[in-house]
């Protein structure tokens, strides 16, 4: 091959899919090269992402980019067998034919560039006091965003000492997403969390009792874009006890509405639930068990929730229906607590676990 | 091995020539004929797909260092944008098979790599291949007028999967409930598959009954008993016949692994008439436990912190099934490589690893 002529590559398009484009060969190896079949042309030519290279003249232990070379009158392409990456350089090594020397070129794919778009919109829970055995977190982004930064990018820290606590969150390996990858599900360590085990007993729980710690969601967190968040956002709030009883929906206040109106059922709950499960598990009966049509609502620090209905309320007999999976922000359902003492009797699970609350629209007064 | 090409073979299997719709690829598992099984978790879904691996032969030992930076070249990329899902052993070729992400965010792709036993590098096709799809999402959300928003929030996780008996077993953690289901899918995912979920609890020290997700399990003494790992780390026993009747299964603990330790993966292997069981885990080097151990330990009612001790030193706990570390810390992923070897996917700060162990130097 000739030493003084110029290669030339650039990024255009075959066949409707992006390639490397190779010019400025000379007759003599255009010839050559077009004579090879597909087999010889890859031992001649190869394509390696440039930091897999240890030295410019060396063909790497790795193997080649995946890919076939294609020779087109004045010109080599290069279709890859997966798309070019953003921002990844490649160097082309070129073998003379005896096998020699080996010449390289470099060429740069461009990097994305956009600014920033993605803001974290909340953090669940709301309460301004949770529990010391609290088990879950939800983030909710803007915009869809990367897997693989949730062990990166989020933290906890005492805001007394500014201490980092660690080891708080079960490795997120896999990644709890919802299917847009807008909401990311953290777990507590729930090793530290229940009762007896190893983890607890010799690390205690991953919070502190009586503390106020504030969970940090980074900055550097990656939208699906590839981009970091617009800023990082802070979430702050007081450990209380821990919380180890069923939900009791007999201490749940339900305020009925006036039969004839759409003015919205309330709930109180006796305690704060979980923000993501509150989103599907209550729903509302007529007397007959129909499921009415509307839309509810959860109310402040996950305690209330309210239902407004599609069409006016009947008089007489509803419900408030409670699938039994229904958890607090500590996992206790109204059918089990979530680690379970067998020796306490009271924790037992019912036989039949409560799901409906009842309630009566009064006819309005004439 | 049947000729997956006829079209009365794809119809036996439930599976039509087409291209799966595959967004992501996690746990991995082979079923009969060779299907493998490809969870897509980003598509809530799991793939029945025909690899199209005729091979056979009797399996080589597969030894790769810095194989991240191997598939990086191979997928055109950086070592960063390498993520490995899981590992599978084709059952009659013996190739090895990994479920790659390339990228991330939008850019993201899933690959399905192949290794063969000289070590050279490709990939099973996705396209125009005889699939079939079972989808995991609880699709009764979609439709609920109860439902707050339209938002598809609720998503089952797949972390692992074993095919047994015509059944496809399925882990998976729900990014909302925190409980403990199984779920046994029957293949061919002919269209009226209906997923039999199994709720399992356990004890822990005679105190504490619990329910956790399921983060890994194999099946082992001829496919009648399961052992799996909780995300709280007890690793529990239970028999595949308890399934037959019962809603709810009690699982024996008959380990704990020790403070911020999470197991990863789980296998079993033969060596000298015997089975054992290996778990790896993500602080903790590979642990090993005789099968004939597991059926006459009964449930640990004690702490066991007797991991804590140096990992180099073999241990036999007085609480809880004998256990012995073995020299192997950072592995990832293992596979056993069909009998006459377990593969293990190491992590170091160099990389990525896949190194060959004969059974009887484990």
């Amino acid at each position: 091959m000739s030493s003084d002529r110029r290669l030339h590559l650039e990024w255009a398009a075959h066949q409707g899919r992006d390639c490397l484009q190779i010019t400025g060969w000379t007759e003599t190896e255009l010839r050559e090269l077009a004579g090879q079949d597909t087999g010889r042309l890859s031992r001649r030519l190869a394509l390696y992402p440039s930091d897999a290279l240890d030295g410019p003249k060396n063909r790497p232990a790795v193997p080649t980019v995946s890919g076939r070379f294609d020779v087109d009158r004045d010109r080599v392409s290069f279709v890859p067998r997966f798309p070019f990456a953003d921002g990844v350089s490649y160097s082309l090594l070129i073998d003379r034919p005896g096998g020699d020397c080996t010449e390289t070129w470099d060429i740069q794919r461009p990097a994305r560039t956009s600014a920033p778009a993605a803001k974290v919109m909340a953090i669940y829970p709301t309460a301004e006091v949770i529990p010391l055995n609290l088990l879950r977190v939800y983030v909710h982004f803007s915009h869809p965003m990367s897997e693989g930064w949730a062990a990166r990018a989020i933290s906890v820290h005492r805001e007394d000492t500014g201490e980092s606590l660690e080891n708080v969150f079960l490795p997120p390996e896999p990644e709890l997403w919802d299917a847009e990858r807008r909401r990311l599900t953290m777990l507590l360590d729930p090793g530290r969390i229940k009762r007896g085990l190893v983890p607890n007993l010799e690390w205690g729980y991953p919070l502190v009792e009586g503390t106020t710690v504030s969970i940090v969601i980074d900055p550097a967190f990656r939208d699906a874009t590839g981009q970091p968040l617009v800023a990082a956002e802070r979430h702050t709030f007081r450990v209380g006890r821990d919380l180890r009883t069923r939900v009791d929906l007999s201490h749940w206040r339900v305020i009925a509405p006036q039969a004839g109106s759409t003015t919205p059922l309330s709930v109180d709950f006796d305690r704060p639930l979980d923000h993501g499960l509150l989103l599907h598990t209550l729903s509302i009966r007529d007397a007959m068990g129909n499921t009415l049509e509307g839309s509810g609502e959860i109310g402040p620090h996950e305690r209330s929730w309210s239902f407004t209905p599609a069409h006016p309320w009947a008089s007489g007999q509803h419900q408030l229906a409670v699938e039994p999976r229904l958890e607090d922000v500590a996992g206790n359902t109204p059918a089990r607590v979530f680690d379970r003492d067998i020796s306490r009797a009271e924790d037992n699970p019912p036989a039949n676990a409560p799901d409906r609350v009842p309630f009566f629209c009064d006819a309005p007064a004439h | 091995m049947v000729d997956l090409t006829s079209s009365t073979s794809l119809d036996q299997l439930g599976l039509s020539v087409g291209t799966p719709s595959i967004r992501s690829v996690g746990p991995l598992a082979f079923g009969p004929e060779g299907i493998l099984f490809v969870a897509d978790n980003v598509g809530a879904s799991i793939f029945a797909i025909d690899p199209g691996d005729t091979g056979t032969g009797e399996p080589q030992d597969v030894n790769l260092e810095n194989l991240d930076a191997s598939l990086a070249s191979y997928l055109g990329c950086s070592r960063d944008d390498v993520a490995i899902r899981d590992m599978a052993v084709h059952p009659a070729s013996s190739n090895v098979y990994l479920s790659v992400m390339r990228g991330s965010g939008d850019d993201a792709i899933p690959v399905i790599i192949r290794i063969s036993a000289d070590g050279s590098i490709g990939d099973a096709p996705l396209e125009n291949i005889p699939h079939s799809q079972y989808v995991i999402t609880d699709a009764a959300d979609e439709d609920d007028p109860r439902l707050v928003t339209r938002m598809q929030l609720r998503t089952v996780t797949v972390t692992d999967m074993s095919y047994v008996d015509g059944l496809l077993l399925v882990a998976g953690t729900s990014n909302e409930e925190f409980t403990s289901t199984l779920r046994r899918i029957p293949f061919p995912f002919n269209g009226e598959a209906k997923s039999n979920s199994l709720e399992i609890f356990h004890v822990s020290h005679g105190k504490y009954e619990t329910a956790a997700p399921i983060r890994a399990f194999v099946p082992y003494q001829g496919n009648t008993s399961i052992l799996a790992s909780y995300t709280c780390t007890p690793v529990v026993q239970f028999s595949l016949s308890d399934f037959d009747d019962n809603k709810h299964v009690m699982g024996k603990t008959v380990a704990e692994l020790g403070s911020h330790n999470h197991p990863i993966d789980l296998i079993s292997y033969q060596h000298d008439g015997s089975e054992y069981l290996l778990v790896c885990n993500d602080r903790h080097p590979v642990f090993k436990v005789a099968c004939k151990d597991i059926d006459v330990q009964g449930p640990l009612t004690e702490p066991d912190d007797s991991l804590d001790v140096s990992p180099a030193d073999p241990v036999t706990p007085g609480v809880g099934v004998p256990r012995q570390l073995l020299p192997h810390p950072g592995v990832k992923r293992m596979a056993n490589l069909n009998g006459s070897g377990v593969l293990m996917l190491h992590q170091d700060d160099d990389g990525a690893h896949l190194r060959t162990y004969a059974t009887a130097s484990l």
